[in-house]
């Protein structure tokens, strides 16, 4: 549904050609977000926690190999086929393009990530812990989430509206580049672009302009806001 | 009561909760009486900028704090390193301070070295047992103690040299694995390490570099990385990769050359062999070097097309389009790194690089290298001085023994024997932050405070063209009754009086580092001092102007290249063992951050653990399965671990990450993994230069459970056709 009410509608641009894989996103990711500390034997039971994740492709066999990454997250789908089945409208779409999660209304069915194809939503199966001091890190823009809850990528919407009210405490339209979420912040190569996918001038528009562009299972539907540039060498210059 | 009455008074009081509750609340926020001292709001955040110290590049950092608790790291934007990126590692400092682990008062051993018994003691005690056993060192002629520490830059060098001044035999070896002493020790054996400018290049071809992950400066080079690929309109920089493991930073080169360990010079050779060929190569450089091209010439007469290929073992055409590559393409920048010098040949190959370089016309242009001056006090060691410490320590010279800002047993391999030759030592302080190998043996600990509780300055040791001092600034108030390793010598100073008091009478090394900038940046302090320090403190650091290049001198002649030694025989050990620094834990000193734990490695996305990584072609002959057990012996010892199936490694070599396999440093990192430097085989070419790179080892199959954790499928989670990569 792309019914929007807002001058915004957000978007991302990452480029594989700069992504080197390195992992700070994530990282960046859990810190600002109070994603909790996943334990190996949550992992090993699929139950690992985190918004964006890389995902790793080998091409080939020796010597002729390849390693090739992806950075995968919420890709914040105008038509996102984890709102429609949420029976309590905890998944729902935000008039700036963000597909937002309603924790006090999550009842934990599941249903969202049963239907996402790009298997970004994680499940609190269990209270997050944070052995003392550790908590003392956990940001208070952002709720900790409890068992039973949903829970992906926000576009870290509190800087969104961090830079928002900043930006209307100085009576001005706030700028192109002023918010980024935190893995865009932190990405080395400069290889997450987030902007205003409605400013035609804005550097995230721009670059999805780019002859390079494309869409995860752009066959699906989904119509995502994140937009891959594809990378990779002799197959595909500039 | 009568009826009206009841009415009258329930309506007045109805009338009167409703009215206060219509009532406005308070309109105005009063301010508190008494402001909290550290300026702290509730809900508004404040960033206070300061400097990482998870690895030695020195990249500047902002700290949001919210109500005195640090809550995010992110990069400083306007500073020259790192321009506002930031690594995984860097990102996870937090948790290096809040962790639940951490030393929270002085210690002092009660039970056997190594048994974890210690008691509390108050810091008045452990300054007084400190300076009780310093004491005697005073002396003129008393040998026996050593400072065994990081390699320390900037104010905290001067500080410790001025203090150990007064202990006139005192020995300070300053040693870390990662230190990047072979590149010094280079053809050029310049004191400064160059700036390398990536992200003008247009074509990289990096000899075992792994610059996005571990080398000199990581973040700098993955933002010039990125800004080589794509910033530029019209110019996408081409990069090739040669060495034996496709790292991470391999992967995102266009083409990867697996050369067999230690060969990768070879291309060098080649590629320098058709500049001269072809009379495109800078003879001015090489003149002002002081070299000649005959000898040039005669070095690389051989090293045609097909001989590169065959002692590399590489397809000809891969090598012939790779020297063409580097060859046309203009700027051309070689790096060299940890693969190619951890080899024995390591000194020669990197020489060789260096002289590619120098040929290629890539001394002090964009888009090359630029070559600086030394600009500030450096103690640092190399790993000869290392190998005679331990021969010390062995003939029990050593005496007492401070270790602050290292873990040596855990990060020198155990065939040198480093455990043994410490246990020589009759007295061990130790000024570790955590439990770790290290601190485990010491007899009495004074904990350091954690990186965001201090004060400090960093001169980044690579990467930058311009002066840089980093400041680093507590960003909270210390958690526990910990010490700043500095402070405790001041503190010292003062207690052990005469010399000593007088010449180090500052009250705290907040007073020392203000006074030493002041000798370091003189005309910044005119004017009021105060706003000058707030002023820096503010922006991170002192950025001072562009430096002039200096044109380096060649201290040797580049000489021929032998081939590798590899410790231990074929028949009985047929595969050669390559460990790297982790992506994740760089030299192990993070594996105690949960945050990295959990990270996926981004090349096998194993999870809290490690692994040995084994190519498909030689698992099928040992029937060796991902995630089987499998047992690693080399002539210095064994290891069991899990095995993790790597397309990207050459046949005849298996590769393991450094940074697992603690015996202790908290709980996420206690007996998690093995250590890979158990494996390492020390040889007599190993006593002068690390050698890590040249053991051979045999590889057996256990059993087929491992424990082996992978976030990801081995393969990714989509058939890769599917996303249209």
């Amino acid at each position: 549904m792309n019914i929007e009410t807002s001058e915004f509608h957000w978007g991302m641009v990452i480029d594989l050609d700069r992504c080197t894989g390195c992992g700070a996103c994530v990282t960046a990711c859990q810190a600002e977000n109070n994603i909790p500390i996943s334990e190996q034997d949550g992992i090993a039971n699929g139950r690992n926690l985190h918004w964006i994740r890389i995902e790793r492709y080998w091409e080939g066999e020796f010597p002729h190999v390849r390693a090739r990454f992806l950075p995968m997250l919420c890709q914040h789908c105008d038509d996102a086929p984890c709102e429609p089945v949420c029976p309590v409208y905890a998944s729902y779409h935000n008039p700036e393009g963000l597909n937002g999660q309603v924790y006090n209304r999550c009842v934990g069915t599941r249903y969202c990530a049963n239907n996402c194809p790009y298997a970004v939503r994680v499940f609190n199966f269990f209270n997050p812990k944070w052995p003392k001091p550790l908590e003392q890190q956990l940001s208070p823009d952002v709720t900790v989430r409890s068992r039973g809850v949903m829970e992906k990528c926000s576009f870290c919407i509190q800087r969104i509206r961090r830079g928002k009210e900043q930006a209307s405490l100085e009576n001005r339209k706030l700028l192109d580049g002023e918010v980024m979420p935190a893995c865009a912040q932190t990405c080395p190569p400069q290889a997450i672009i987030f902007g205003d996918l409605n400013d035609p001038d804005s550097r995230v528009s721009k670059l999805a302009r780019s002859p390079r562009r494309f869409r995860l299972f752009e066959d699906l539907g989904t119509e995502p806001s994140v937009i891959y540039l594809k990378g990779g060498g002799h197959d595909h210059p500039g | 009561m009568k009826r009206r009455s009841f009415l009258q008074l329930s309506g007045m009081s109805l009338a009167s909760s409703m009215l206060a509750g219509c009532r406005k609340g308070n309109e105005k926020l009063i301010p508190f009486l008494v402001p909290p001292e550290d300026g702290a709001i509730p809900g508004i955040a404040n960033y206070y900028a300061s400097t990482c110290r998870q690895c030695p590049a020195g990249c500047g950092v902002l700290v949001r704090v919210h109500e005195g608790r640090a809550q995010k790291v992110e990069g400083n934007p306007h500073h020259p390193v790192n321009q506002g990126k930031l690594c995984a590692r860097g990102q996870a400092m937090l948790q290096e301070l809040y962790h639940p682990d951490r030393i929270k008062q002085p210690l002092k051993r009660t039970g056997i070295r190594g048994s974890g018994q210690f008691i509390p003691i108050s810091w008045d005690e452990a300054l007084k047992q400190l300076a009780g056993a310093l004491a005697p060192y005073q002396q003129k002629e008393q040998e026996g103690l050593l400072l065994f520490s990081a390699p320390l830059r900037g104010s905290l060098a001067r500080l410790t040299g001025d203090f150990l001044q007064h202990f006139p035999k005192a020995q300070h070896l300053a040693w870390e694995p990662l230190s990047p002493e072979w590149l010094q020790q280079g053809l050029f054996g310049n004191p400064g390490i160059p700036d390398y400018d990536l992200g003008n290049t247009q074509y990289l071809l990096s000899f075992g570099a792994d610059f996005l992950e571990s080398h000199l400066s990581p973040v700098r080079y993955g933002h010039g990385f990125g800004h080589m690929r794509q910033e530029r309109q019209t110019v996408r920089g081409r990069y090739s990769y040669i060495g034996p493991r496709l790292s991470l930073t391999a992967a995102s080169a266009d083409r990867w050359l697996p050369a067999r360990p230690g060969t990768e010079w070879a291309l060098a050779f080649g590629i320098i062999r058709r500049l001269l060929q072809e009379k495109s190569f800078d003879a001015s450089a090489l003149q002002a070097a002081g070299l000649s091209v005959t000898n040039v010439t005669e070095l690389v007469a051989n090293f045609n097309v097909q001989r590169v290929a065959e002692i590399a073992d590489i397809s000809p055409t891969e090598i012939r389009a790779t020297i063409n590559e580097a060859v046309s393409i203009s700027p051309a920048l070689a790096l060299v790194g940890e693969m190619t010098a951890w080899q024995s040949n390591g000194s020669a190959a990197v020489a060789a690089v260096e002289l590619l370089n120098l040929m290629l016309g890539n001394i002090n242009r964009p888009g090359g290298l630029y070559f600086t001056p030394a600009t500030d006090a450096h103690i640092s060691s190399n790993y000869a001085e290392l190998t005679g410490l331990i021969e010390r320590m062995q003939q029990k010279k050593v005496q007492l023994a401070l270790i602050y800002g290292c873990n040596p047993v855990f990060s020198i391999p155990s065939d040198s024997n480093f455990s043994a030759a410490l246990a020589n030592i009759p007295q061990i302080i130790s000024f570790a932050s955590f439990l770790d190998e290290t601190s485990l043996q010491a007899d009495l600990i004074l904990p350091d405070h954690s990186n965001l509780e201090s004060w400090g300055d960093i001169v980044p040791p690579a990467g930058t063209r311009q002066q840089v001092i980093g400041l680093i600034q507590p960003v909270v108030k210390p958690l526990h009754n910990t010490r700043a390793f500095p402070d405790v010598l001041l503190a010292l100073a003062k207690g052990m009086g005469g010399n000593l008091a007088m010449q180090l009478p500052h009250e705290s090394y907040l007073q020392w580092l203000e006074e030493d900038l002041i000798k370091r940046i003189p005309d910044l302090f005119i004017g009021d001092r105060r706003q000058q320090m707030d002023h820096l403190l503010q922006q991170g650091g002192w950025f001072g102007p562009e430096l002039e290049p200096i044109s380096p001198k060649a201290l040797k002649r580049p000489e021929r290249v032998v081939s590798p030694e590899f410790s231990g025989a074929q028949e009985q050990y047929p595969l050669q063992l390559q460990v790297y620094a982790s992506v994740n834990f760089y030299d192990g000193r993070s594996s105690h951050l949960p945050w990295l734990q959990q990270l996926p490695d981004p090349m096998t996305t194993v999870v809290w653990g490690n692994w040995l990584e084994i190519n498909p072609q030689t698992a099928r002959k040992l029937g060796v399965n991902q995630g089987d057990l499998v047992e690693v012996s080399s002539p210095a010892g064994k290891l069991t671990l899990p095995a993790v199936l790597y397309p990207g490694l050459r046949p005849e070599v298996v590769a393991c990450p450094i940074g697992q396999g603690h015996q202790g440093l908290g709980r996420y990192a206690d007996r998690r993994g093995e250590n890979p430097l158990k494996l390492i085989k020390e040889t007599e070419a190993s006593k002068q230069r690390l050698t890590w790179g040249g053991t051979r080892v045999q590889v057996r199959r256990l059993a087929a459970s491992s424990g082996l954790v992978t976030a990801g499928h081995a393969e990714g989670s989509y058939h890769r056709d599917l996303l249209g990569l």
